[in-house]
């Protein structure tokens, strides 16, 4: 095949590869392989193969019949004759090819015969050898045995010698594990005595109780003498650090009870804080921090703890800061607490930083002494308001010279100088250089302002509170209050007032120069309406309340003095009215009333020096400024009074004297004084204006009304108001009587001076 | 003449003088009824009117009435009807009165008296008519009782209804008819301010502790009226609530005498005192206020309620009438006798 292969030239090669594929599928028993092999030369023409069966020749599916149809229709003769030709050729040569490959198979045949025949011959002699073999294995394989039982029962001697030498090595060791154990503790090896003690310990448990009990005894005395060291270790505070942890964890190992030494432990450091918190001259924080750091390394485990006990100590003692806070003690001394605080609280820091105590006494500084200027503020208001309650109550009616005027004086001072020591006091909050204040001043400054801004509302919200006058009509001020209304004293009152006139006029230009030189700054919060304290607001506050307080001072004067001028005037029947004998009583309350007025209001208002005049002196009815021609109209009888004459007369007087009766107020005595007594005779001629009069209920009023000019002439300088209204309300009782016939002056005037007489008499040191 | 702080001047009252009514039903000019009070003298009513220019008050006539008069009310249904209260030395009387035809303008003709309410003993202290319109009752107060009447104009008859005693209560002073009630009156007294059911003849709520004055309801809005008191000035309240006031007006420098509403706009309050001012007062009160108001402009007036304070006055003022003819303008009348009439339109512009 090979040398047909090889023969074929190139232009035969079509041929060789048909022959090889047939040779193949001869070989080849496997029908499918040869299937296989089969169509393969034909796939590059797969459809050629059907559509020419002129080619199909050597594929398995070859019909000679169709060959022969196609051939024959297909091709012509010449054709066909070459087609024979060729295909006898074909034949030819692959008949030479059949009969090469015969030949080969039987020469390679032969051979194989003559191969086996050799080897036959070769093995005769193998069998014997392989006997020989068996039986010298046989013999090795006995003897093997001999030596074995011989030698088995020494082997089994030695190895159990070599057991007992093991255990009584162990015994040994046990038997000398008591002084080893001292020698450690000698040496204070204590380590190696636990791992000594430790290795023994399962043969104490397990032969304890029998061979080995001395010395277990022994060894447990020993180890316990070891445990005793290394608790005193642990608990001695000169140890070092690493000996101590060391300790702990030959205690663990010993199995010994370490969390409750830990608890012991840690309860021995809470009580050492507890002492430190009462009394902190014992021990100092630098200790507590070190046995922190100690405890912190002996016990890994305990952090947490240690964290719990740090902040409760921190909060314990802040506890107790703000307990000091609400006995009001000076900021020099808070703020030595807070310092101290802040410097331990840094210092325990470093230890444990996870406690995050400096961010906690920064807050709780930071609240402690917000705390403390809100009380510091709180506490001025209350003592304001206290020197302001307490001194007109003991007063009360008796009015004794100058009593108002202390408690006036004292309540000015208390305001000015509870501001600036205030300020004194939060000037030491921030003068501090320490961290801590450094971080806080502008806080401080804001609250400082702030805390002026809203003491002084607070204050002004305190004093109308005072005044029983509440600025809005709340649901506070129930029926209740109204009744209160009435015993606030309006001395009080005016007190308030007069001092809201100092507080604007002095205390806030004082407060706020202190805060531009010291407090100034701040504005942390950023405000949108400038700084916190705004004087001015406060002014306009103050000075609209001041107003409000005089005006509500004499309007309660006057409402108490008009009260009585009501009962005068609605009781009595006028039209009835007896002839005149003497000065009405009212006339005395009245006097009485303004005399309370003025003493009051000599005490608290500032004014200028009164002139002294005596009552003694005047007992004149006709005042020099007196208008002759109107003196002359009251004098004369009403029958012939012109309706020209009444009008004249009132618009002259009414033009020149009106804007005279309603001024305004001002914060002097005489203004006060003369404020009230117009309001009154205004009242008093608006009564009158009421009523209608006989003869002698005019003359009654004009007898009263001329005791009064007298009278009154010792209250206000301003005499013309005051003669003017008197005169007003003659006149008034004038037009309201039916026969307007006056008193003969020396009546009057011997009316009068009874009546000074009498006075005189009942109360002598009366000038 | 007219606006600004110089009113229209009317100087024809020649005694002093108390009481000033508008001439509600009196549709076609702004008129005022004027009662002097003289003791001596002989008493006049004046019907005032404002002349057709605006520019003066002219006298329209002239009546002499027997007494000197402590309270003159219109009638708001008849412009010739009014009711006075009037003393003669101890005794106390009250009228009602109708005013001639004035056809030949004949000079001081007599009042007719329509009829008297006599059936008081007390000191009477003033006539109130339902102020909106035709109502059949009247009610007269005395300083102990307050009497409902029933009233014929043409029969020339009043007859008591019904009659409630104050007993014990001190004096009594005066009151108010509710517009939005007709069973409801508001007396007034020293001390203490009390609601009548009319039905009942009995007080309901009742305000204490404070000297009242006079009262005045809100002729817009039910339940609000405001008071003039000696301690507090003026004051607003509501009716359902009488434990707090709504409002607190400063009032004036003496006594505040009388508060009256603007009958068009309640916001505007009127007020006269012994102070011889008479104040203007803007006070808004409840939340259905008609018209926005500018922001800007608010605060400032929330802090000044006082609109203008009218100070060209001689001697107290007893006396206020708005008109209800043009409710820009009021009258006023000081002791002294003189009638000013008072424009308010510049500030009801700026409202």
């Amino acid at each position: 095949m090979a040398t047909a292969g090889g023969a074929a030239p190139p232009a035969m090669d079509d041929k060789a590869r048909r022959t090889r594929d047939l040779l193949a599928s001869f070989y080849n028993t496997d029908p499918s392989a040869a299937a296989a092999a089969a169509p393969s030369p034909a796939r590059p023409s797969p459809t050629a193969a059907s559509a020419s069966p002129l080619d199909s020749i050597n594929s398995t599916s070859f019909d000679p019949d169709i060959y022969m149809n196609v051939l024959v229709q297909q091709s012509n003769l010449e054709g066909l004759l070459q087609r024979h030709v060729k295909m006898a050729a074909e034949i030819k040569n692959l008949d030479t090819d059949l009969q090469m490959l015969v030949y080969e198979n039987y020469n390679k045949f032969i051979s194989a015969t003559d191969t086996i025949k050799r080897m036959k011959t070769n093995i005769v002699g193998m069998e014997a050898n392989m006997e020989q073999l068996l039986s010298k294995i046989t013999s090795v394989q006995s003897r093997s045995d001999t030596v074995n039982t011989s030698l088995f029962d020494k082997r089994e001697n030695i190895e159990k010698l070599h057991r007992t030498r093991n255990l009584l090595r162990k015994v040994q060791f046990i038997y000398d594990l008591p002084t080893r154990l001292n020698k450690c503790i000698k040496t204070e090896a204590y380590a190696d005595a636990v791992r000594f003690f430790t290795g023994a310990k399962p043969i104490f448990e397990a032969y304890g109780d029998t061979s080995f009990q001395d010395c277990k005894k022994a060894s447990e005395e020993a180890i316990n003498l070891v445990m005793q060291h290394l608790q005193a270790k642990l608990y001695s505070d000169s140890e070092p650090i690493e000996a101590r942890a060391e300790a702990v964890v030959l205690l663990k190992q010993l199995n010994f009870p370490v969390d409750n030494l830990k608890s012991n432990l840690l309860e021995k450091l809470e009580d050492c804080l507890l002492n430190f918190q009462n009394d902190p001259t014992q021990a100092s924080i630098g200790d507590i921090s070190k046995t922190f750091r100690a405890y912190l390394i002996i016990f890994p485990d305990s952090e947490k703890r240690l964290i719990e006990l740090a902040q409760a100590l921190f909060s314990n003692r802040y506890e107790t800061v703000r307990e000091n806070l609400r006995k009001r003690i000076p900021s020099i001394d808070l703020l030595a607490m807070l310092r101290s605080l802040w410097e331990d609280s840094t210092s325990i820091d470093e230890v444990i930083p996870e406690a995050a105590l400096p961010a906690f006494s920064l807050e709780t500084t930071r609240d402690i002494i917000r705390q403390h200027i809100a009380t510091a503020f709180l506490h001025l208001q209350n003592e304001i308001s206290d020197v302001l309650v307490r001194t007109p109550s003991t007063s009360n009616e008796k009015l004794e010279e100058s009593q108002l005027q202390t408690a006036m004086e004292t309540s000015k001072i208390k305001v000015l100088q509870g501001c600036i020591d205030l300020l004194q006091e939060f000037h030491r909050l921030i003068d501090g250089n320490t961290e801590l204040l450094v971080k806080l001043r502008d806080l401080i400054i804001d609250w400082v302002q702030e805390g002026f801004q809203d003491f002084f509302q607070k204050l002004d919200g305190h004093f109308h509170m005072l005044s029983g006058r509440s600025k809005s009509f709340s649901q506070e001020s129930s029926g209740m209050e109204s009744v209160q209304i009435d015993k606030v004293s309006t001395a009080l009152v005016l007190m308030l007032a007069q001092l809201c006139v100092f507080i604007e006029q002095t205390a806030i230009p004082k407060v706020t120069e202190e805060l531009a030189s010291s407090f100034s700054g701040g504005g942390t919060h950023s405000y949108e309406y400038g700084p916190p304290f705004v004087p001015g607001e406060i002014c306009r506050l103050y000075r609209s309340s001041g107003e409000n307080f005089l005006h509500h001072y004499i309007n309660m004067k006057t409402q108490k003095i008009s009260k009585l001028l009501n009962k005068r005037f609605t009781t009595p029947v006028w039209i009835k009215h007896k002839e005149p004998r003497e000065v009405n009583m009212f006339v005395d309350l009245l006097l009485l009333e303004f005399n309370g007025v003025v003493s009051e209001v000599k005490q608290i208002l500032p004014g200028l020096i009164r002139r002294h005049r005596h009552s003694d002196s005047t007992g004149s009815t006709t005042s020099s400024r007196s208008n002759p021609m109107r003196e002359d109209m009251l004098n004369r009888s009403n029958t012939h009074r012109s309706r020209s004459q009444f009008l004249e007369n009132h618009l002259a007087k009414l033009f020149e004297q009106k804007m005279e009766i309603f001024t305004k107020v001002e914060y002097t005595q005489e203004s006060v004084i003369s404020a009230v007594l117009k309001l009154c005779l205004k009242s008093l001629q608006e009564f009158v204006r009421l009523q209608t009069f006989n003869r002698s209920g005019f003359q009654q009023i004009q007898l009263d009304m001329e005791f009064l000019k007298s009278s009154l002439k010792e209250f206000v300088d301003d005499e013309a108001a005051i003669s003017f209204l008197l005169k007003e309300v003659n006149n008034a009782a004038h037009e309201r009587c039916l026969d307007p016939i006056p008193l003969e002056p020396p009546i009057l005037d011997k009316l009068i001076n009874a009546k000074l007489a009498k006075i005189k008499d009942q109360s002598p040191n009366m000038q | 003449m007219q606006g600004g702080s110089s009113g229209i001047v009317y100087g024809g009252l020649k005694y002093q003088a108390r009481c000033i009514a508008d001439v509600r039903a009196d549709a076609g000019s702004t008129t005022f009824l004027a009662g002097t009070l003289s003791l001596k003298e002989e008493n006049e009513v004046h019907l005032i009117r404002l002349s057709p220019a605006e520019s003066e008050l002219i006298c329209d006539g002239l009546f002499y009435h027997p007494n000197e008069i402590w309270d003159l009310k219109s009638c708001p249904f008849d412009h010739r009807v009014f009711s006075t209260v009037y003393t003669s030395g101890e005794s106390y009387g009250a009228s009602v009165w109708k005013i001639p035809e004035l056809y030949g303008q004949s000079n001081s003709p007599q009042l007719q008296q329509l009829f008297t309410l006599d059936e008081h003993t007390g000191k009477i202290r003033c006539v109130l008519w339902w102020p909106l319109g035709k109502h059949d009752k009247l009610i007269s107060i005395d300083d102990r009782n307050i009497f409902l009447w029933n009233i014929d104009a043409s029969n020339k008859s009043a007859k008591v209804i019904s009659q409630g005693s104050a007993d014990m209560l001190p004096n009594l002073r005066g009151g108010a008819w509710d517009p939005h009630n007709h069973n409801s009156v508001a007396t007034i007294t020293d001390s203490s301010l009390n609601c009548w059911d009319l039905r009942s003849m009995k007080k309901s709520n009742a305000i204490e502790h404070a000297h009242f004055r006079d009262v005045d309801y809100n002729p817009k809005k039910q339940h609000i009226f405001a008071t003039a008191e000696d301690e507090f000035g003026i004051r607003l309240w509501d009716l359902r609530m009488l434990k707090y006031p709504l409002k607190n007006l400063p009032g004036h420098s003496h006594w505040t005498w009388t508060v009256r509403h603007n009958p068009e706009h309640d916001q505007l309050i009127l007020s006269a005192g012994t102070d011889s001012t008479v104040n203007l007062w803007f006070a808004k009160v409840g939340t259905d206020e008609s018209g926005p108001e500018s922001p800007s402009g608010s605060p400032t007036r929330e802090q000044e309620p006082l609109l203008n304070s009218y100070t060209d006055y001689e001697d107290s003022i007893y006396g206020i009438a708005w008109s209800s003819h043009d409710p820009s303008l009021f009258a006023s009348l000081s002791y002294d006798g003189r009638v000013v009439l008072e424009s308010v339109k510049p500030y009801l512009q700026r409202k």
